[in-house]
């Protein structure tokens, strides 16, 4: 039996759906931080995008109500961190919007994931405070005040390395694992949050299993690859539990527009992904890879597509 | 068994079942319009005149040529009218139509029996009873049936289609629980007819009761009735041919290249009724459904009645209606009910007129791939469609699309493809046949340039040898007046010698 959506915003309405119990454990772990972002960022994401097709003479209600923008808002606020100033936010959605979508011709036409473009520029424009993550619960008043600057000394005392970075570094200093506290169980929470919204996902069929499942062997292999050479890596479960993995494999890599769209191509576009996000995190120079990752896909998608297409009938 | 199921497709049940779907007999119209167009052969001649008294069964109307078909009365009465009228296309194109007006009498014109039993019969007789009856597939496709007969000569298995797989249409399920024995009858003779062994009759599962009735009276061996899942598209020949047998047949063959005829089990009933019963094709059973009428039905109706006759004893309410002819996937809609019953009208719609949904954009989700029955990629070929890149569509394997739609019911954005990867199909075929033209002319032209060259060349190289020719001739001629100068010189020297 096949689903049947009646509309594509019912599509993207189950996707916003399936986050809300990643972000609950978001909000359990580390406050009110990212209710603020999400906010602030579809606002500003509904504004750019109305403001945009104002421009280029389209429609603006119809593109408003599919709810494409509103979830790359929701996508690029949950990716950055919490505490983050609230420029952060704004100039994130708008290049996202804009660069990501708009200027490509609106949705269904971007060959990037809008709102990884957007998490990417912002990374590599202010590593600072994208890599200044909330170390404890933040009360409503205290995200307030951190995000919109209102007490300057409050970043540092709410702040925290971002757990990867911070395992990298202490690894470089010649640690062992052991030795190490991770303090990942509120990641994992996040990380459980999204597989499951993305179990949900798969089975209303919004999407396919291939991509979650070649991005995540392709995680496994690659980190139990890498555990094989010498030194101390970070073992495979961890790879799985921390970070963006769960979001980057059900949400990211997932997007329909910029993803591979035959079975064949799907599967080792996911791979494939997989594979670059442990590189990146365990050789580069970034604290997590998935935004690369999937930006770096998205470049071979037509290539991927084209070369495997499935049998036709008869041929 | 076998699990007979198939990749691709939906499952759309029937949004307006009936419990038991009776054929309601509709008595013969006080005026039969019979359009003539057909869709293989072009358009059929008159070959009566306003004013002539016709009998019921009587030819009215044929072409010859490749795919000669007849038309005959559905009525007895006076023809009233041959002109134009609007024939069911969704343009709201007119074709020719033969009015008669009814005598009220209904009298038969007498038509030669066939005194034999069919299996005495050769099978061309049998072919020719079946043209002469004026049958074509009462699926939808509205092939003349001899002519694929024709082509299927030394089959090995006849399928029957009975799987009537498009929602809503009822007409092939009441046609089985009412005429069961006729249809068994029918396979037979076409088998007689192609000389196939085997027979497989596929129903789809929901119809057990249509299943019940022909296995009661099916005391063949060779015919095989066969349930397969309910899902759209399972009645698409080929998708059928390869449920069943397991046979791919690729785009640009045919099923006759493979042993294999596929005939849908309402031609069945009208090639029994053509070669046992003698009767030509005058009537057929029409399903009216839809969300404007208050009592779906089949009705078993005279060709040449009108849609409003029929669709009004249904019950339709007084709102505005949108009228599709056809099923709710592959039907044409038609601008409105002035339309006479074909042979190929397997079912009116009466639909509440409602807006369409806007179209919104692709965001290559994918659910299109999932259900394709032919694994195309819809979502990709709708990207160079739209941008009318005929060489990427083609790559991506256009030409094998079968316009089942399965795609566009499940898009969620809306978008027609459907109807998209039709009109680049078209597009295809203009371009190439342009792209044939100019390549004539342009090979013609490249001749003319180089006839041209030639000519000059060969001229110049004539030229050269006269040339050359002439110089040698004059140096021949010199040593010639060379050789006179000596022999005058060598007489003159005589001769001043002699003084």
């Amino acid at each position: 039996m096949t689903a049947v959506f009646s509309s594509t915003s019912q599509m993207m309405r189950q996707v916003i759906y399936a986050l809300v119990l990643g972000i609950s454990a978001a909000y359990a772990f580390f406050g009110w931080g990212i209710i603020v972002q999400i906010f602030l960022a579809v606002v500003v994401a509904i504004a750019v995008e109305a403001t945009f097709l104002k421009i280029r003479k389209h429609p603006i209600k119809p593109a408003i109500a599919d709810g494409s923008a509103i979830l790359t808002a929701i996508l690029l606020a949950i990716s950055i961190p919490s505490i983050a100033p609230w420029w952060i936010v704004v100039v994130g959605v708008s290049f996202a919007i804009i660069f990501g979508k708009q200027l490509y011709g609106g949705l269904g036409n971007n060959p990037f994931n809008p709102a990884m473009l957007g998490y990417a520029f912002l990374l590599i424009s202010y590593p600072l405070p994208m890599t200044t993550w909330a170390s404890e619960f933040v009360n409503f008043s205290q995200a307030f005040d951190v995000i919109f600057n209102l007490n300057s000394n409050m970043v540092d005392a709410l702040s925290g390395a971002t757990r990867l970075d911070d395992v990298k570094i202490q690894l470089s200093l010649g640690k062992m694992m052991s030795e190490l506290n991770l303090h990942s169980s509120a990641q994992a929470w996040i990380n459980a949050g999204f597989l499951l919204g993305g179990l949900y996902l798969l089975a209303r069929r919004v999407i396919f299993w291939h991509i979650p499942a070649a991005f995540l062997s392709g995680i496994i292999v690659t980190a139990f690859l890498v555990s094989l050479g010498d030194g101390e890596y970070l073992p495979v479960q961890n790879h799985l539990m921390l970070g963006a993995t769960m979001l980057g494999a059900f949400f990211i890599a997932t997007d329909p527009v910029s993803a591979s769209t035959t079975p064949k191509g799907r599967l080792i576009y996911g791979f494939l992904i997989g594979v670059l996000i442990v590189i990146i995190r365990t050789f580069g120079g970034y604290p997590d890879g998935v935004a690369f990752a999937v930006l770096l896909m998205n470049i071979v998608v037509p290539l991927i597509d084209y070369y495997t297409q499935p049998k036709v009938f008869g041929k | 068994m076998a699990s007979y199921a198939f990749k691709g497709g939906v499952h759309i049940p029937n949004p307006y079942p009936i419990k038991k779907p009776e054929v309601k007999q509709v008595a013969p119209p006080e005026q039969a319009a019979l359009f003539l167009q057909q869709r293989a052969g072009g358009e059929q001649k008159p070959c009566v005149k306003v004013g002539d008294k016709v009998l019921t069964g009587q030819v009215i109307a044929k072409t010859s040529g490749k795919y000669p078909s007849y038309t005959h009365a559905s009525i007895s009465g006076v023809v009233l009218a041959i002109e134009k009228r609007p024939i069911p296309h969704p343009s709201g194109i007119d074709g020719v139509c033969i009015v008669i007006d009814s005598d009220g009498k209904d009298k038969w014109i007498e038509i030669e029996k066939c005194d034999q039993d069919f299996l005495r019969c050769a099978p061309s007789k049998v072919i020719q009873r079946i043209r002469e009856a004026g049958i074509v597939g009462m699926g939808g496709a509205g092939f003349p049936t001899h002519a694929k007969i024709s082509n299927a000569q030394g089959a090995q298995t006849l399928i029957v289609n009975a799987t009537e797989c498009e929602p809503g249409i009822m007409c092939d399920d009441a046609l089985m629980q009412h005429y069961p024995r006729e249809i068994i009858r029918g396979v037979e003779v076409l088998m007689h007819g192609c000389g196939a062994k085997k027979a497989i009759i596929a129903i789809e599962d929901d119809k057990q009761e249509a299943f019940n009735s022909l296995l009661m009276y099916n005391f063949n061996a060779h015919i095989e009735i066969v349930q397969i899942p309910t899902k759209y598209t399972s009645g698409a020949e080929k998708i059928l041919i390869k449920t069943l047998l397991d046979i791919e047949i690729p785009s640009g063959e045919f099923a006759s290249d493979y042993g294999v005829l596929c005939q849908n089990v309402g031609t069945v009933k009208a090639i029994y009724d053509a070669v046992i019963d003698n009767k030509p094709l005058i009537s057929r059973i029409v399903t009216v459904t839809g969300s404007a009428v208050k009592e779906p039905r089949n009705y078993e109706a005279r060709l040449g009645t009108s849609f409003a006759s029929v669709v009004a004893q249904s019950k339709p309410n007084n709102k505005v209606h949108q009228i599709r002819m056809g099923g709710m996937m592959m039907g044409v809609d038609v601008p409105n009910i002035e339309h006479s019953i074909g042979k190929i009208t397997n079912c009116i719609f009466v639909n509440n007129a409602t807006l369409k949904p806007s179209v919104q954009s692709c965001i290559r989700c994918g659910q299109c791939n999932e259900v394709c029955p032919v694994g195309l990629l819809p979502q990709q070929l709708f990207w160079y469609a739209k941008s009318e890149n005929m060489d990427r569509a083609m790559d991506y394997n256009l030409r094998d699309c079968i316009e089942c739609r399965c795609c566009d019911i499940v898009c969620p954005s809306h978008i027609p493809l459907a109807q998209y990867f039709s009109f680049a199909k078209a597009l295809h075929c203009k371009q190439t046949k342009e792209q044939q033209k100019a390549d004539v002319a342009r090979e013609r032209f490249e001749f003319k340039e180089f006839r041209v060259e030639r000519n000059k060349a060969e001229r110049s190289e004539m030229m050269a040898r006269k040339k050359e020719e002439l110089k040698k001739k004059m140096a021949e001629d010199k040593t010639q007046k060379d050789k006179i100068a000596q022999a005058v010189a060598r007489v003159k020297n005589k001769g001043a010698l002699k003084k």
